[in-house]
C-alpha cells in the first residue's frame, strides 16, 4: 500500500478514535429524567451532531497546536529582547524542555482513547495484509498530535537558522526537536499503556489499590513537572544561567550530561567555535540521546502494533471470596463513585493531583520572599482555587455512557451536584492548610490575611454548584455544545471566585484597612454561597 | 424477597401496577408511540412484543419518565413518573435493552453505588445479591472492571441491580440479550417468582418463544401502536387461525405474504449462480 493512501484511510481510523472519545461523554448529554423540567430530548440529529463533534475536535486540535508553538517560541523572546542572561544554550534547553511536558500532558489526554483496541475495530474486518493494518493504525495514531508536534519542530528549527544562521546548527535543531517529540509521545503512550493495565487488573487487592494510587501521583507528578516549566523562566532560568556560567569545569560537564541541556551545549558550540571538555561531554550524550530515541520510536510502534492488535492486554480474573456490597446512602454512595470513576478515566484522574499543584505552586511563589503579604496570599489563593474549578467538569466527564444508567435510579439532579461540589471544594482544602503551615513558618505582613484562603472555600464550593448547574442547564436542552465546549461553565466559576478577591481588593483600596476588606469579602463569599444554595434548591 | 406487591403505599392489589392512557410520543414528524393504552396488574408478566424500531423500547423508556409524552397518561402504582420522579423510580427495577453501566467500576462497586442510591437494607440487599450471583456464576467477575466483561456478563450485573430493592415493577427491556442457556431459564424464573410475590412485569421482546414461556399476558406493538393484547389463546382467536405466537404475529402485523414474498426472492437470489 502506498504511503499516500495509508494516510488517507489513516482519517477514517482517527475520526473513529475521536468520535468514541466523544460519543463517551455523550452520555453527559443525556441529563434530562430528573423531572419534568429537565426531561431529555431525543429530537437530535445525531449525523449533523457527529460532525459537530468533529469540527470542534479538530479546532481544539489547532488551537493546542498554536500553544504548544508560542511556548516553544517564548523561551526565544528574551533573546530577541536583548536579555542579556539568557543565552541560546538556556534558551534551546528550556523551549525543548517546555514542548517535551506539553506534548506528552496533551498526548496523554488524547491517546487514553487510542488504547482502546476498538479503535481500529473497522480496520479488523477489512481484507488487509498485517503491515497495511499496522501502517494505518501508525497513522491513524500520529494523526493525534501531528498538528503540534510539526508545529513545535518547525518553530524551534526556524528560530535556531534566524539565530545562528548556520545549516549545521539548524540540522542539529531539527534532529534534536524530532528526537523531543518521540521522547514526549513515548512517554505519553506509556502512561497510557500502563494506566489501561492498571485498570485491567480487576481484583480487591491491597497492592493493587496503591498501585492506582501510586499511578495517579505519576500523572500528577507529570502536571507538575508542566507546572514547573512554567515558572522556569522566573525561577531556574536567572539561576541555571548563572549557575552555568560561574560553574567550574566538572560542574559543566555535568550540565553537558543532562537531557535537554546537551543539545542546548552542541548547538551553542556548533556557531561559537568554543571546544571543551563540555562540549564532549554534551556530544557523547546527545549521540545517547539520539540512540534512546531510536528505542522510544521503535518502542512506540511495537507498542502501537499491538494496541492495534488488541495484543498484550492481559486481564486478570480473581474469584470473588464473598459477594458484600455496602449500602452508605446516596451522598456518601454518589461520592465514592465519582472518585471510583474519574479516578480510573486516564483524561480525568490527574485532576485528583491539583492539591499537589496548588501546593507546589504557591509554595514556589512565596519562597522567594520574606514575608508572607497579603498581595501574594490572594494571588496564591485565587490560583488554587481556579485550579480546583477545573474538577467539577472533569467529574460530570467521567459520568461518560454511565449516566444513562443513573437516570433510572431514584436521584434528583441536586443529589449528583452536591457530591461533585463537595470533591472539588475538598481539594481546594490543601490551599489553605498550605498556606496556614507557611504562615508559621514566615510573618505575614497582615495577621488577619490568613482567612482570606479559608473564606476563599466558599466562592470555591459556589461556583462547583454554579458550574455544574450551568451545564445541567445547557445539556437539558439536549445541546452538543455543554459537551465539548466547558469554557463558559469554567469562566463563570472563575469570576464567581474572583469577584470576592476584587471585594477584599477594592474595600482595601479605598479603607487601607485590612479588617474591613476581610469583612467584605466574607460578605460576598457568603452572599454568593447562599445564591448557590438558592440555585441548587431550585429544579 | 418480600412480598414486593404489598409494599405499595398506594393502590389495592386490584389497581393496575402500570398504566398508560393514550401514550404518544412524537419525534418530529415521526410517532413513535400512538395512543397505546395498556394495563399491567399484580402477579401479571406482560410481553411487550414487537419487531425492531416499533417503539418497544420507547413505551418503557416513557413509563420510566426518561422520555416525556407528547400525549396521553402514565402512571406507575398510581404515580405519574412526570410529576413524581424520585417515588417512581424507586419502585422501578429497570434493565435496559443495551446494559450501559460505568465501565471502570467493577460489578461490586457498582452495586455498591446502586444500593447506597436506593437507600437499601445492607443484611437484605448481601443476602439477595450473593444468592442472585452465586447462581449467575459470578464469582470470576465480580471484582473485574466491568469494561472487561462480556455482554451475558453486563446483563447479569443489570438484572442483579434491577433487583436489589425488591420493586414492585420491573421493567426489562430484551434482558435475555447475550444471556446463556443456564442464565436465560434463571432469569424466566425470577421473573416469574416476582409475579408471583405481586409484582408486575413490563417484558419487552422481539422473541416469539420467549413470550410465549415467560408472559402471561402478550400486547403486539407495531409501528408505535398497540394492535391487540391478550393470552396467546385470545391472540390466536383473534386471527382464527391457531398456530404458534410467529404465525399469530404476523398475521396480525400482515406481514405473513410479504415475508413469503421476501423469502421467494432472496431464494432466487441466493440459488441465482447456480441455475446458471
Amino acid at each position: 500500500m502506498k504511503l499516500g493512501e495509508a494516510w488517507r484511510l489513516s482519517r477514517t481510523c482517527y475520526r473513529e478514535m475521536v468520535y468514541r472519545s466523544l460519543a463517551e461523554e455523550r452520555g453527559r448529554m443525556w441529563w434530562g429524567a430528573f423531572g419534568r423540567s429537565q426531561q431529555g430530548k431525543e429530537s437530535q440529529d445525531d449525523l449533523e451532531l457527529t460532525k459537530r463533534a468533529l469540527r470542534i475536535a479538530k479546532f481544539d486540535k489547532g488551537v493546542v497546536a498554536v500553544f504548544n508553538v508560542i511556548v516553544s517560541m517564548a523561551p526565544f523572546a528574551s533573546l530577541f529582547l536583548g536579555s542579556p542572561g539568557f543565552g541560546l544554550t538556556s534558551a534551546i534547553s528550556l523551549s525543548l524542555a517546555v514542548t517535551f511536558g506539553f506534548t506528552a500532558l496533551y498526548s496523554i489526554q488524547t491517546l487514553s482513547s487510542f488504547m482502546s483496541p476498538e479503535s481500529s475495530a473497522l480496520l479488523l474486518a477489512m481484507p488487509l495484509n498485517r503491515d497495511d493494518f499496522s501502517l494505518i493504525t501508525l497513522f491513524s495514531f500520529i494523526r493525534s498530535f501531528d498538528y503540534m508536534v510539526v508545529g513545535s519542530i518547525l518553530s524551534q528549527v526556524v528560530l535556531v537558522a534566524y539565530l545562528t544562521a548556520s545549516p549545521i546548527a539548524t540540522l542539529i535543531m531539527l534532529a534534536a526537536s524530532t528526537m523531543n517529540a518521540v521522547f514526549a509521545v513515548a512517554v505519553a503512550l506509556w502512561f497510557s499503556r500502563f494506566f489501561q493495565k492498571n485498570m485491567l487488573l480487576g481484583g480487591r487487592s491491597k497492592a493493587n489499590s496503591i498501585l492506582r494510587l501510586f499511578f495517579i501521583l505519576m500523572w500528577g507528578l507529570l502536571l507538575v513537572a508542566v507546572g514547573f516549566l512554567f515558572t522556569i523562566p522566573w525561577y531556574i532560568i536567572p539561576n541555571l544561567q548563572s549557575t552555568l556560567l560561574g560553574a567550574g569545569q566538572v560542574w559543566n560537564s555535568l550540565w553537558g550530561l543532562l537531557y535537554p541541556f546537551s543539545t542546548g551545549i552542541v548547538i551553542t558550540a556548533s556557531v561559537s567555535s568554543i571546544t571543551s571538555s563540555t562540549l564532549l561531554v554534551a556530544s557523547v550524550a546527545m549521540l545517547g540521546y539520539a540512540l534512546l530515541a531510536v528505542f522510544a520510536g521503535k518502542w512506540s510502534l511495537v507498542t502501537v502494533k499491538r494496541v492495534s492488535q488488541g495484543s498484550g492486554v492481559n486481564i486478570a480474573r480473581v474469584a470473588a471470596q464473598d459477594f458484600s456490597v455496602k449500602s452508605r446512602g446516596p451522598l456518601l454512595g454518589y461520592v465514592l463513585k465519582d472518585l471510583k470513576v474519574a479516578s480510573r478515566n486516564p483524561a480525568t484522574a490527574f485532576f485528583f493531583t491539583l492539591p499537589v499543584l496548588e501546593t507546589v505552586i504557591i509554595i514556589l511563589l512565596d519562597s522567594n520572599f520574606g514575608v508572607l503579604r497579603t498581595a501574594l496570599v490572594l494571588v496564591g489563593t485565587s490560583m488554587g482555587g481556579v485550579f480546583a474549578l477545573f474538577l467539577p467538569l472533569a467529574l460530570l466527564s467521567a459520568e461518560g455512557k454511565g449516566l444513562e444508567y443513573t437516570k433510572t435510579l431514584p436521584i434528583s439532579s441536586r443529589r449528583i451536584v452536591v457530591p461533585k461540589a463537595l470533591v472539588s471544594t475538598a481539594t481546594y482544602v490543601p490551599v489553605p492548610l498550605a498556606l496556614a503551615i507557611l504562615s508559621l513558618l514566615k510573618p505575614l505582613s497582615a495577621p488577619s490575611a490568613i482567612l482570606i484562603p479559608f473564606l476563599i472555600i466558599m466562592p470555591v464550593a459556589s461556583a462547583s454548584i454554579f458550574e455544574i448547574k450551568l451545564f445541567l442547564r445547557t445539556a437539558a436542552k439536549g445541546k452538543m455544545a455543554s459537551v465539548l465546549n466547558d469554557f463558559e461553565k469554567l469562566t463563570f466559576g472563575v469570576a464567581v471566585v474572583l469577584v470576592s478577591v476584587v471585594a477584599y481588593a477594592a474595600v482595601f483600596l479605598t479603607t487601607f484597612n485590612h479588617d474591613f476588606s476581610l469583612l467584605a469579602m466574607g460578605g460576598v463569599a457568603f452572599a454568593e454561597l447562599a445564591a448557590a444554595f438558592y440555585v441548587l434548591r431550585r429544579p | 424477597m418480600s412480598d414486593v406487591g404489598l409494599q405499595r403505599k398506594s393502590g389495592s392489589v386490584s389497581e393496575p401496577l402500570i398504566e398508560t392512557s393514550g401514550l404518544t410520543k412524537q419525534f418530529g414528524s415521526f410517532y413513535a408511540l400512538s395512543d397505546v393504552n395498556l394495563r399491567v396488574m399484580p402477579g401479571e408478566i406482560y410481553g411487550l412484543l414487537g419487531p425492531n424500531g416499533a417503539g418497544k423500547t420507547t413505551t418503557i423508556k416513557t413509563i420510566l419518565g426518561l422520555l416525556e409524552p407528547t400525549s396521553g397518561w402514565i402512571k406507575v402504582v398510581g404515580l405519574d413518573p412526570a410529576k413524581y420522579p424520585i417515588e417512581v423510580k424507586s419502585k422501578i427495577g429497570y434493565v435496559a435493552e443495551n446494559p450501559i453501566i460505568y465501565d471502570s467500576l467493577s460489578p461490586r462497586d457498582f452495586l455498591d453505588f446502586v444500593s447506597s442510591i436506593r437507600k437499601t437494607d445492607s443484611i437484605a440487599t448481601n443476602e439477595l445479591v450473593a444468592r442472585l450471583a452465586n447462581a449467575f456464576d459470578m464469582a470470576q467477575y465480580f471484582d473485574s472492571p466491568i469494561a472487561t466483561l462480556s455482554l451475558g456478563m453486563k446483563q447479569k450485573v443489570a438484572l442483579i441491580a434491577s433487583f436489589i430493592h425488591q420493586p414492585p415493577v420491573l421493567l426489562l427491556d430484551e434482558p435475555l440479550n447475550g444471556l446463556d442457556a443456564k442464565s436465560s431459564r434463571i432469569v424466566k424464573e425470577l421473573v416469574g417468582f416476582h409475579a408471583q410475590k405481586g409484582g408486575a412485569v413490563l417484558f419487552s421482546t422481539h422473541i416469539m418463544e420467549v413470550a410465549q414461556q415467560v408472559c402471561t399476558r402478550i400486547g403486539i406493538i407495531y409501528q408505535g401502536k398497540l394492535i391487540a393484547e391478550g393470552t396467546l389463546d385470545q391472540l390466536r382467536g383473534k386471527t382464527q387461525g391457531g398456530g404458534t405466537l410467529e404465525e399469530v404475529f404476523l398475521r396480525l402485523t400482515n406481514e405473513e405474504d410479504e415475508v413469503a414474498e421476501t423469502m421467494r426472492m432472496l431464494r432466487e437470489a441466493f440459488f441465482k449462480n447456480e441455475a446458471r
